[in-house]
């Protein structure tokens, strides 16, 4: 498993690429029945589109 | 929902739960609390499948073993509707 998965030191990122930064994770979602249905259990993953912008 | 139905339910939302905490682990491999979750989740769900099969019966071939009869053969094909 390479071993930089982890970095966040930005100034070294070469200009114009697009980077995704690391999701940190604490808990889950209180009511997994409530995860389930929305279709993730990471809340901050949970993103509805509400038609003209994310929550 | 009769007490089957929540049962399949429940293990249905613990296998959910389980596939989210495999595709974050497979990014993050040495997340321990992810690691504890899963573990915990993984315990939840084989016991909740276990319990499901002696009671109505086996969602697996893993859980069809018995000495009485063959149960595997009583459980409803996937589009006899039962399995939703």
């Amino acid at each position: 498993m390479h071993e930089h998965w982890n970095d966040n030191n930005f100034d070294d990122f070469p200009v114009a690429m697009a980077y995704v930064p690391w999701q940190k994770f604490e808990r889950l979602c209180e009511d997994l029945e409530k995860g389930y249905c929305a279709g993730t259990i990471f809340p901050e993953l949970d993103k509805p589109f509400t038609g003209r912008r994310c929550v | 929902m009769g007490e089957k139905e929540q049962l399949l339910r429940d293990i249905g939302i613990a296998d959910f739960v389980l596939t989210e905490l495999v595709l974050y682990l497979d990014t993050h491999p040495f997340d321990r609390n992810a690691q504890e979750y899963f573990n915990h989740y993984n315990r939840i769900k084989l016991q909740m499948e276990k319990e499901f099969s002696q009671k109505y019966y086996p969602l697996n071939t893993r859980y069809a073993e018995s000495s009485k009869e063959w149960r595997w053969g009583a459980a409803p094909l996937p589009w006899e509707g039962e399995c939703a």
